[in-house]
């Protein structure tokens, strides 16, 4: 790299740039990065190489020797398929270029509320958008006070931290004294955060490599001496880390394999990881894990192999597990017959996987979302898992829960899995958005994530929890209402994250909330003219943070902890101004400007993330501004972490859990004390056939017209609903699916069997529907899914045909599940449910929405900006 | 000089399609006169990956095969090139001048391995560099090299027996991926995907996996032997195409299962269940 940058020199142009194009959106940033600048414009994106300003003994690279092999990181970030291409979706035809007003949205006169989602949009100067912005918000504050405005400001995206991409408006409405806040849920964590808590503590989500108590420290290169079995649960490590981490967990699976360990992957699709990782692959209905697990304990309890010992002095109320898998409880044994019925999982693999797992030392292995723990009573699973591993003595050498994302999650240095360096900086005191369970305790009123929709339609409800990721399992007891005693309903929602539709539960319902003539003023802020701006009355551009100056830590890479210093490697885009600058001009506004900055600069935010850094005694701030980045040396002592858990399991009496008992449940004694009647979470975790909150079994009478199960994971070329518009991931066929009008479909796999019974080839369009709607999709028929099963992962841009009824865009989650988890566990239910797939006729489509099919469309990108703009 | 070449490695390729993508920030809308005209915003691919999903449920997996320009040393394509318009550096690149090129349709269908395409604005045919313009500037690699995470690809100079690329030719686990187009390329790849024969064996008397069970595969070329895992679970790995084979299975106490299979494609046998020896099949009844 020394070479090319004087090459560049003596050709007098150019500059390479560190930036973090991870896509958390607050807090921590990942995949370090190189941006190459020449004459004002992005010429390309490359890895970082943590040696080209300093010399690996200054950063002391780690090493890993087991079994023969040696491990240890690359000089170069590991960066992600979208992260590479980013460059499109900065130069993206879909930018907000300047303010926006919805055409038929009159704030003196008729709202039309009800054409939100239909409705195009004119171009507004920047005064005039202020001006509209500031006399709405006075004007709702005046009527109805403060909490009727919503501040949904919460999500994944662009990682940025003084330009804080998520919830700089919040800041701005407490000096207006206070709003309402959407609580971020601990989404793709719901059956541990909901579930395993209460089994096993584990706080604050209740997986074991993220508890902040270090029970994971360290467990990869546990596992790689120990460990004989993995089994990757619903897990696909070539795709939900990309976003976070970037393509550390692909070597270690290469790495594993090569150590001879044994990778099973159980999933109703053979997923990217499993594609190309596993030794075997158990394909599973969607949402019937349970019924696996209780098969398996079944065997373990008839044939005598499970570790009684550790049952004994480790657990707490396990007799009560064995009545009710013995069938002593309900007449039903859970025998590996029983759950072959449940899971399509041929009986002898079951009582063959029991037997594999019993007499080899096994890891579970996760990556957040996946199939498995995003579904109805995802709850049971979260808990049989822990309650499975226990049977086998977890926390002992190989015995673990793993997982291949967010290492080091929290910044606090006890969640990482892998080596870690010498500090744990964070630029937390800098970043201008953020959610904290504290912002709670500043806000009157709030309302969960999955549950906005409720709130805005069917008030009052009420839930449990404040659902927030860091909240304590004794929060879970506490029951909130809406609205909240004093406060008004919400009567204005102001957005940085319009991403509801494609990322939470029945989102058409979600659109219904929207239209509503209660929901008088819809305000968005975003780079992209995508999904809920389309519902917004007006729309301000955002820039990306290639357009700006900024600093931030990527400190999840699996290889070194890196800090960014970032500069703005390109002017902004159109008119656009990031989301710090833009409440910042409302703030002037109102006068509050001062307050609301606390007198700093940008600059001046910068410097103090930095000062606030921790490292700032290690390295100079002008020699992290001159070289754009610093990599945080390696801890010499890393060897010498030992997972917490590993001392419970060797102490339990001294190193105790935090769960009543101090010990692993399989009788939660708080879900018994605080939830007695709950048969949809009861304090043995049951298999659920239906229950008041779910009817999403193939043995439901909805079956009969809905007959295929949907499996629904994290986009494998998107992070969320972030990414549907880079040009260059929309040519790879399991990405997009050209239709014949030349429109790019989402795929949606189906089995050749079910495909075949539906008169349905490869590249046919779908529609994937149940009552609660329809979206189109490109049929991909494919071994890699099961029979009875198909698959649509989550995220695509929604391009509305009726809003709220049927999408071509394939933004599944418009007609996912409607309640909660469960009904006490509020999280969002969104993979594993009921549907039916038939080919349709796009010509007669067409003729019956014209409007829709001819908004201005380049398969490139998709829709462009020009679609809803006048 | 250098010869110029690079190492495939499918087994470690986990099909993030890096390598595409890092070429297309390269060189989409980006032209480096002298070496290349920009490509198009979409439908090239200079480096290709050739996604193949190889068995039948439940047994599957995906093989990904990139394919560049294999910087033939007998290169058809400046074989079939007027005016001497596609040529050989001393470093062994081939490049395609993209002003001499230009209107020479015919070099298109020149390769065999597909990896040239016709840009219709340009009125061009355009292919893979190894971004020579970058490695004459200092690089070490092209873009495709430096974005791969798993150390698939491997480049470096054919003639230097000290490089990483000669090392692995120099191993003898490499082949080219045509050897019968006899181009004599400068690519070379290890594990391309063959075909498998693969079978999952149970009891027919209880139903169980039937671990431990000795399977025999012969053909013509290929004898083999491997015992099913704890599932039942079979496979062999890296048969020859279109061959056929017979594979036997031998469990103690249970009657001999031969079954013929022929590798046109990947394949899976399904759950073979073993009828297990009773006094009846001993005495010679039909079992």
């Amino acid at each position: 790299m020394a070479q090319e940058s004087k090459a560049r020199k003596r050709n007098g142009k150019g500059k390479s740039l560190p930036i973090g194009l991870g896509f958390i959106g607050h807090f921590c940033d990942a995949n370090a990065s190189v941006a190459d600048v020449n004459n004002g414009r992005l010429v390309r994106i490359r890895p970082l190489h943590f040696d080209w300003k300093y010399r690996p003994e200054e950063f002391k690279p780690w090493k890993m020797e087991v079994r023969g092999t040696l491990f240890q990181p690359l000089l170069k970030s590991l960066i992600p398929p979208f992260s590479l291409a980013y460059k499109k979706r900065v130069y993206s035809p879909n930018r907000i270029l300047y303010p926006l007003r919805r055409v038929d949205w009159d704030p003196n006169g008729e709202r039309n509320t009800g054409n939100r989602g239909s409705s195009r949009y004119v171009r507004i100067s920047w005064d005039e958008a202020l001006e509209l912005v500031v006399a709405e918000i006075k004007r709702v504050i005046k009527s109805y006070g403060p909490y009727a405005i919503l501040s949904q400001s919460d999500g994944h995206g662009e990682t940025k931290t003084v330009h804080g991409p998520h919830g700089c408006a919040r800041r701005l409405l407490n000096l207006l004294g206070g709003y309402t806040l959407q609580t971020r849920n601990p989404d793709s964590w719901e059956g541990w955060y909901w579930g395993a808590k209460h089994v096993w503590g584990m706080e604050p989500v209740g997986q074991q490599a993220a508890s902040l108590e270090g029970d994971g420290d360290n467990i990869i290169p546990d596992i790689a001496r120990n460990t004989e079995l993995l089994l990757f649960w619903g897990c696909d490590p070539e795709t939900t880390p990309w976003g976070f981490d970037g393509q550390m967990a692909s070597r270690v699976c290469y790495w594993f394999t090569e150590l001879g360990i044994k990778s099973i992957y159980i999933s109703p699709d053979l997923n990217y990881g499993a594609a190309v990782h596993a030794d075997k692959w158990i394909p599973i209905k969607p949402n019937t894990d349970a019924a696996l697990q209780l098969g398996i304990a079944y065997v373990w309890i008839t044939e005598d192999s499970y570790d009684k010992e550790y049952v004994a002095t480790h657990t707490y109320g396990f007799e009560k597990f064995k009545e009710y898998v013995m069938g002593e409880e309900d007449g039903i044994p859970k025998t590996p017959e029983w759950a072959a019925g449940k899971t399509g999982v041929p009986e002898m693999t079951i009582t063959a996987l029991a037997r594999e797992w019993s007499s080899k030392r096994t890891t579970i292995v996760h990556g957040n979302g996946g199939p498995g723990v995003r579904g109805a009573y995802a709850t049971e699973f979260g808990r049989l898992e822990v309650l499975l591993l226990a049977m086998q003595g977890l926390g002992k050498p190989g015995v673990h829960q793993l997982k291949m994302i967010e290492w080091g999650i929290f910044e606090k240095g006890t969640t990482n899995p892998m080596p870690v360096g010498v500090r744990n900086p964070n630029v937390i005191p800098a970043f201008r958005g953020g959610m904290f369970s504290s912002d709670v305790s500043k806000v009157k009123q709030f309302i969960p994530k999955c549950l906005i929709h409720e709130a805005i339609l069917n008030a009052p409800i009420s839930w449990y929890g404040t659902t927030l990721l860091d909240a304590p399992v004794e929060n879970q007891f506490i029951k909130y209402t809406y609205p909240a005693e004093g406060c008004s309903e919400v009567h204005m929602i102001w957005t940085d994250t319009p991403c509801w539709i494609t990322c939470w539960n029945d989102s058409n319902s979600y659109i219904k909330a929207l239209r509503s003539p209660k929901i008088e003023f819809i305000l968005a802020q975003h780079p992209w003219l995508e999904n809920d701006c389309l519902f917004a009355d007006i729309i301000l551009p955002v820039n990306t943070k290639f357009e700006q100056e900024d600093i931030s830590v990527d400190p999840m890479g699996g290889q070194f902890c890196t800090v960014l210093r970032q500069k703005k490697c390109i002017e902004p885009i159109g008119e656009s101004k990031s989301d710090y600058e833009i409440v910042c001009l409302i703030a002037e506004k109102l006068g509050l400007l001062d307050e609301y900055t606390s007198g700093k600069t940008i600059e001046e935010w910068i410097r103090f993330g930095f000062e606030t850094s921790q490292i700032q005694d290690m390295v100079a701030y002008e020699k992290l501004e001159k070289n754009g980045y610093w990599v945080v040396p390696t801890d010499p002592e890393w060897q010498k972490r030992k997972p917490r858990l590993t001392n419970f399991y060797e102490d339990p009496e001294r190193y105790p859990l935090k769960t009543p008992s101090g010990k692993i449940e399989f009788y939660a004694q708080n879900l018994a004390r605080y939830f007695p009647d709950d048969k949809e979470r009861p304090p043995v975790p049951h298999w659920i056939e239906k229950g008041e909150s779910h009817d999403e079994r193939l043995s439901s009478k909805r079956a009969e017209q809905y007959p295929l199960l949907i499996m629904s994971n994290h986009g494998r070329w998107r992070v969320h609903a972030n990414h549907d518009d880079i040009t260059w991931t929309r040519e790879i066929s399991t990405c997009k699916v050209r239709g014949p009008d030349g429109y790019l479909y989402e795929p949606l796999w189906i089995n050749p069997s079910d495909a075949a019974a539906r008169n349905v080839e490869d590249g046919d369009i779908v529609k994937v529907f149940n009552e609660r709607g329809a979206v189109l999709g490109g049929a991909r028929v494919t071994e890699r899914i099961m029979p009875g099963v198909v698959y649509m992962d989550h995220g695509a841009r929604y391009d509305p045909i009726v809003p709220g009824e049927l999408d071509r865009g394939g933004a599944i989650n418009t007609i996912t599940p409607h309640n909660t988890t469960s009904k006490n566990a509020t999280g969002m239910a969104v993979s594993g449910f009921l549907v039916e797939v038939e080919g349709v006729n796009l010509y007669e489509l067409r003729k019956k929405y014209p409007q829709a099919f001819q908004r201005e469309y380049n398969p490139s990108a998709g829709l462009r900006f020009r679609a809803w703009v006048k | 000089m250098a010869r110029y070449g690079m190492v495939i490695d499918v087994t470690k390729c986990s099909g993030c399609y890096n390598c595409t993508l890092a070429c297309k920030d390269e060189h989409c809308g980006q032209e480096y006169p002298g070496y290349a005209a920009a490509q198009p915003v979409t439908g090239q691919f200079w480096i290709r990956l050739v996604e193949k999903e190889r068995g039948r449920y439940p047994k599957v997996k995906v093989a990904y095969t990139a394919v560049p320009c294999m910087q033939c040393r007998e290169a058809t394509c400046i074989k079939m090139a007027e005016n001497g318009a596609v040529y050989r550096r001393p470093d062994g690149i081939v490049i395609i001048d993209p002003v001499k090129a230009k209107g020479q349709k015919q070099l298109v269908s020149s390769c065999p391995y597909r990896v040239i395409y016709w840009n219709e604005e340009k009125n061009l045919p355009q292919k893979c560099t190894f971004c020579a313009h970058l490695l004459d500037q200092g690089w070490k690699e092209p873009r495709c090299v430096e974005l791969c995470p798993a150390g698939a690809l491997t480049f470096g100079d054919l003639d230097d027996p000290e490089s990483e690329a000669s090392k692995l030719v120099a191993s003898g686990k490499t082949e080219v991926l045509h050897p019968e187009y006899d181009l004599r390329e400068n690519v070379a790849y290890v594990g391309v995907p063959k075909k498998f024969i693969a079978g999952t064996v149970a009891y027919g008397d209880t139903d169980e996996c039937a671990g431990d069970v000795a399977i025999i595969l012969s053909g013509p070329g290929a004898n083999a032997k491997t015992t099913t895992d704890n599932f039942g679970d079979f496979e062999f790995e890296g048969l020859p195409d279109n061959t056929a084979f017979a594979v036997q299975i031998e469990a103690k106490g249970y009657r001999v299962r031969r079954l013929r299979a022929k590798t046109q494609s990947d394949v899976y046998l399904g759950v073979i269940k073993l009828a297990k020896i009773t006094e009846s099949t001993r005495i010679g009844k039909p079992g």
